[in-house]
């Protein structure tokens, strides 16, 4: 536990956010590692194999969760990024183009190694509301197909495909007015 | 050079009523990541790109969050520092001698 706990609890903590949670999950992942210790079979590092019974648990967290409360969380974002769009004549719903998406300079992976870049990244990711930051770690950073989300959240595919598309553009756009908007 | 504008302004006006408009184009590129579109659509919105800047520009933004995205939690354990609080270890060291307990 002192070498693995910090790192599990990291690991949790940026997928819950809740560190309450997040400790509760890393306690379980221990318990079931005492208990399944003869399925550890060496192949993999030891700090990996707890990141994966840890990943199954958080996932076995959402499922209840998805069952017992709504996930749905689409009243974020609906208007506020209408006022970026043309509301009427021949161009409705073009891009009001100073409003629109910025040149990002310099090259947007250049940045990938400053650890300023990241905490932007962390802080834009931690605005999200809860369940739209949800969908997006599940989606985005584990990379977890979306029919299993939608079976694992207990929510529709066009439901996933909205919260998706507003994370997303309230990612950009926070990424681009804290960290590109202020590259020079 | 005065028709050379009028055709480039005829040639966006016609590009325009053909192709999704932006707001609808944000939403096609970020379900683009879920389902591929057809091949219609597909060339529908190359289209727009010839004369929006702004949704190419999108459709760049939203690959480059795709592609950085699953580094996140490993980039973020080097500059979190949030650990587990001493209490907390002691109080999960004792469950876990309960449960080696035969």
């Amino acid at each position: 536990m002192e070498e693995h706990g910090d790192y599990l609890f990291k690991f949790a903590l940026v997928r819950l956010r809740d560190a309450t949670k997040a400790e509760d999950m890393v306690q379980e992942t221990f318990l079931a590692a005492l208990k399944g210790g003869d399925r550890f079979t060496g192949r993999s590092a030891e700090k990996s194999w707890l990141a994966g019974i840890l990943k199954h648990k958080i996932l076995d967290y959402y499922r209840k969760a998805g069952r017992e409360t709504s996930f749905t969380d689409l009243d974020f974002y609906s208007d506020e990024e209408s006022d970026r769009f043309i509301q009427d004549g021949i161009f409705k719903g073009g891009w009001i183009h100073e409003l629109g998406p910025m040149e990002w300079s310099p090259d947007p992976g250049t940045g990938l190694d400053s650890e300023a870049f990241w905490q932007t990244f962390r802080d834009c990711a931690n605005k999200l509301p809860k369940n739209i930051s949800t969908v997006f770690t599940m989606r985005e950073v584990d990379g977890v197909e979306s029919k299993e989300i939608c079976r694992l959240l207990n929510i529709s595919e066009n439901n996933l495909w909205v919260m998706l598309h507003r994370a997303r553009m309230a990612l950009r756009r926070c990424l681009e007015t804290n960290w590109f908007g202020k590259q020079t | 050079m005065r028709l050379l504008e009028a055709l480039r302004t005829r040639w966006a006006v016609w590009v325009w009523n053909h192709t999704p408009n932006c707001a609808e184009m944000s939403r096609l590129t970020s379900l683009s990541f879920e389902q591929p579109h057809s091949l219609k659509l597909r060339l529908k919105m190359r289209l727009h790109y010839f004369i929006c800047v702004w949704c190419e520009r999108y459709a760049r933004h939203l690959k480059f969050l795709h592609r950085v995205a699953p580094i996140l939690p490993a980039k973020v354990e080097g500059v979190s520092h949030h650990e587990l609080s001493e209490a907390s270890k002691r109080r999960m060291a004792a469950r876990l001698r309960e449960e080696r307990r035969p």
